[in-house]
C-alpha cells in the first residue's frame, strides 16, 4: 500500500514504515529505551531526508513516551518540580538546536553534523554499556553478587548556588546542573531526533544523585514535553515534520512495544544491556563508515533552504 | 512564488507566445507554428511585435516549412493521397491527462502524448519518414548542488554551486535517438537532451556560461536527476501507429516536484524542424494531501501543535489499550 508523504515529498510503502516502527518499538519495549537513536538513522538509510527524519522522529517520541510517562506519574514516580526545571533547560536547548539545524541545512552541513553527533554519542554510550554489561556478566558467572554502585556523599554539584528543594527526590541541590542537563538533552533532541533518555538517566543518577525509582518517570516526563516543543519548533522553523510518516511510525511503534516488553521480561538485565550495546555500536559503525568510505556519488542536490530536492 | 518567477524567466519563451495566442483565440488549444503564423496575421501589431521579440526562433520555423515541402515529395514513391498543391505538414498533439492530482495514494502517473501529422506523406507507420520528439518538462526551481571531498579522512561537502532554475523533471522521447536526425545547433536551440536542459546559474542571467565549474555541476545535476528518475530518456519512445498517428507514453514518478508541466512536441523530417506543438499538464495536490501541505506551510505552528496532539492522543490511546490488555 503506497502512501504519499506530504513533507518528505515521496511515495512510500506504508507497511515498510509501520514495520520499521514495529521493529524499533519492539527494541524499545525490550530495552526500555526511547528508540529515537535507532529510528532516525533507519529513516535516513531508507531515503527520508535527514532533517525530515529528525523532525518527524521528535513527534513519534512524544507518542511513544507519553504512555510511559502517564504510567509512571500514576505510580508517583515523577518529581514534577525537578521535571519542570529540566524542562525549562530543555526548551532553551531545543530552541538553540532547531536554529542550528536551520543554519546547518542552509550551508549544507547538517548531514555531516548529524552523522558526527551520532558516531560520537552512540560510540561513547555503546562502549560504556558494553564494558559495564560484560563486567557484570563475568562477575555473575564467577558466582559473585553484582556490586551495587554506591552514590557518594557529596560532589562539586552540591557546592553550586541557587539551591532548590526537590521533595520527591529528597534532594537539596542547585538548580544549575538540572537546567544544564535539561538544556543539553533538549539540544540533542532537536538536532538528533532522540528523546535523550540515554544521557538524561545516567546524568540524573550519577550527577544529581536522584533516587533510581524517580529517575525514569521524571526523565520520561521531561522527554514528552521537550519533544513536543521540539516538534512544534521544527515544524515552524524547518517545515520538516511529516505527519503522515509520524502516524505510520507511531502505529508500528505501539504494536512493537507491547511485544518487546513481554520479550524483555525473559532476559536478564545485563544480557539486555549487552544486546543493546551491540546494536548501538553497530549503528555507530554503520554511520561512521559512510563518513570515511569513498562515496559512490560525490555530488548532491538540495533546494536552497535545505529541503530535499 | 519563487517557482513562478523563475518559471517565467526560463520556460521556453514559446510558452509566453502560446499564452498570447491562446489568449487571442480561446479554445484554440492545439496550435503549431502554422497557427502561430495565422494567428499572428490576425494579431494587432502591438502584440505581434511582442511575440517576435520574445521568440526569435519562431522566424526560423516560419521559413522552414515551405522549404522541405517540395523536397518531401520526390524521394519516396509518394502515394496517391498527396494532392498537387502540397500542404506543409503540421503536427497536432494532445496529452491524455490535462491535470494530475497528487493525493494521499499518489504513487506516480503515466501520461500519453499522442498526436497526428497533418498532410502526412509517409506511406506507412514503419517507414520512418518523420521523426518526432516529445519533451515533458517540470516547473523550474532553484537548487544547490554540492560536492564532497576528503577533509581529514572524512567526506565533507566542500564546494557548492547555486542554480536559480533547473526543471524539476525532464522526460524526452523520440522515434529514434535524437542525435541521429537532428543537428546539434537545433538541439541546443530547442533544449533537447540532458546536457542541454536549461539550467540557470544563480547570479548569471546567461543560460550557457562556459566555465569548468558550471559544466561540472550541471552534469552532476543531470546525472543525479537521472538516478532519481527525474530525467528520463526513451530513444524509441515515440511510435507511429499509422501514416500520421503517433503516441508516446511518459512516466511521471511519484517524486516529480509538484507544479505545472510543459509538453513540447517537435516534428522533424530529414533533420529539419517542420512543426511544433506545446501544451501544459498540471500536477497539483488534491484532497487531504493539499490540505496537509497548505497547513504545514501556511500555519506551521498550528500544524506542529496538531501533530503533537495527534501523537499525544495516539500514545494515550495505546496506553489505554495496553492497560485493558494487562487486566
Amino acid at each position: 500500500m503506497n502512501v504519499y508523504l506530504p513533507i518528505a515529498e515521496m511515495s512510500a510503502n506504508a507497511f515498510v514504515f509501520i514495520g520499521m516502527g514495529a521493529a524499533v518499538g519492539f527494541l524499545s519495549g525490550l530495552f526500555g529505551v526511547g528508540g529515537g537513536f535507532l529510528m532516525t538513522p533507519l529513516l535516513i538509510f531508507s531515503g527520508i531526508p535527514a532533517a525530515v527524519a529528525v523532525g518527524t522522529e521528535a513527534a513519534q517520541i512524544v507518542a511513544s513516551s507519553v504512555s510511559g510517562a502517564i504510567a509512571q506519574y500514576r505510580r508517583n514516580n515523577v518529581d514534577v518540580k525537578l521535571g519542570l526545571v529540566l524542562l525549562t533547560g530543555g526548551i532553551v536547548g531545543s530552541i538553540i538546536g532547531v536554529q542550528l539545524v536551520k543554519i546547518l541545512r542552509q550551508i549544507g552541513q547538517f548531514e555531516l553534523f548529524l552523522a558526527l553527533s551520532y558516531v560520537l554519542f552512540l560510540g561513547v554510550i555503546g562502549s560504556l554499556m558494553m564494558i559495564e554489561s560484560v563486567r557484570t556478566m563475568q562477575k555473575s558467572y564467577a558466582g559473585q553478587a553484582p556490586s551495587m554502585r554506591r552514590p557518594g556523599q557529596h560532589s562539586w554539584v552540591h557546592g553550586l548556588p541557587f539551591k532548590m528543594r526537590f521533595h520527591r527526590s529528597k534532594l537539596y541541590i542547585s538548580a544549575i546542573p538540572p537546567l544544564l542537563i535539561g538544556a543539553f538533552v533538549g539540544f540533542l533532541a532537536a538536532i538528533m531526533g532522540v528523546g535523550g533518555g540515554f544521557i538524561m538517566v545516567p546524568a540524573m543518577i550519577y550527577l544529581l544523585r536522584v533516587p533510581t525509582n524517580v529517575v525514569v518517570g521524571t526523565s520520561l516526563f521531561q522527554i514528552v514535553f521537550v519533544t513536543a516543543v521540539t516538534t512544534v519548533l521544527h515544524a515552524s522553523a524547518n517545515a520538516s515534520v511529516d505527519v503522515v510518516l509520524a502516524l505510520l511510525l507511531m502505529t508500528g511503534g505501539v504494536i512493537g512495544a507491547q511485544f518487546g516488553a513481554a520479550a524483555g521480561s525473559q532476559l536478564k538485565g545485563e544480557e539486555l544491556r549487552f544486546l543493546l550495546a551491540a546494536i548501538v555500536l553497530l549503528v555507530c559503525l554503520r554511520i561512521g563508515w559512510d563518513l570515511i568510505a569513498v562515496p559512490p556519488e560525490l555530488f548532491s542536490i538540495t533546494a536552497p533552504g535545505g529541503a530535499r530536492q | 512564488m519563487n517557482n513562478l518567477r523563475s518559471k517565467t524567466r526560463i520556460c521556453s519563451v514559446l510558452a509566453t507566445a502560446s499564452v498570447l495566442i491562446t489568449g487571442i483565440a480561446p479554445g484554440f488549444s492545439a496550435f503549431n507554428c502554422q497557427s502561430i503564423i495565422s494567428a499572428e496575421a490576425q494579431t494587432p501589431p502591438k502584440k505581434k511585435q511582442k511575440t517576435q521579440k520574445l521568440k526569435p526562433e519562431t522566424t526560423d520555423v516560419k521559413t522552414d516549412p515551405p522549404a522541405p515541402a517540395p523536397a518531401a515529395a520526390p524521394p519516396v514513391s509518394a502515394p496517391a493521397p498527396a494532392p498537387p498543391p502540397l500542404e506543409p505538414e503540421r503536427v497536432e498533439a494532445d496529452v491524455s491527462t490535462r491535470s494530475i492530482a497528487v493525493t494521499s495514494g499518489y504513487s506516480g502517473a503515466e501520461i500519453v502524448v499522442f498526436g497526428t501529422v497533418e498532410n502526412s506523406r509517409q506511406p506507412s507507420a514503419e517507414s520512418g519518414y518523420y521523426d518526432v520528439i516529445v519533451i515533458v518538462e517540470g516547473a523550474p526551481s532553484a537548487l544547490v548542488a554540492r560536492k564532497k571531498s576528503r577533509v581529514a579522512g572524512l567526506w565533507i561537502n566542500t564546494s557548492s554551486f547555486a542554480f536559480n532554475s533547473v526543471p524539476g523533471y525532464y522526460a524526452m522521447a523520440s522515434t529514434r535517438p535524437v542525435e541521429e536526425f537532428a543537428d546539434v545547433s537545433t538541439l541546443d536551440e530547442l533544449a533537447i537532451g540532458f546536457e542541454r536542459v536549461r539550467m540557470v546559474a544563480a547570479g548569471q542571467p546567461e543560460t550557457r556560461v562556459s566555465s569548468d565549474d558550471l559544466f561540472q555541476f550541471k552534469s552532476a545535476v543531470a546525472r543525479l536527476k537521472q538516478t532519481q528518475n527525474l530525467f528520463l530518456r526513451d530513444d524509441y519512445g515515440v511510435v507511429f501507429s499509422g501514416r500520421s498517428l503517433f503516441r508516446s507514453t511518459i512516466q511521471l514518478p511519484a517524486n516529480v516536484p509538484v507544479g505545472p508541466l510543459t509538453t513540447r512536441v517537435y516534428l522533424f523530417k530529414d533533420g529539419k524542424l517542420l512543426s511544433r506543438y506545446q501544451s501544459r499538464v498540471s500536477l497539483a495536490r488534491e484532497g487531504v494531501e493539499r490540505w496537509l501541505h497548505d497547513f504545514a506551510f501556511g500555519q506551521p505552528v498550528l500544524y506542529g501543535i496538531f501533530t503533537v496532539l495527534l501523537a499525544l492522543s495516539a500514545g494515550v490511546l495505546a496506553s489505554a489499550l495496553f492497560r485493558r490488555r494487562a487486566l
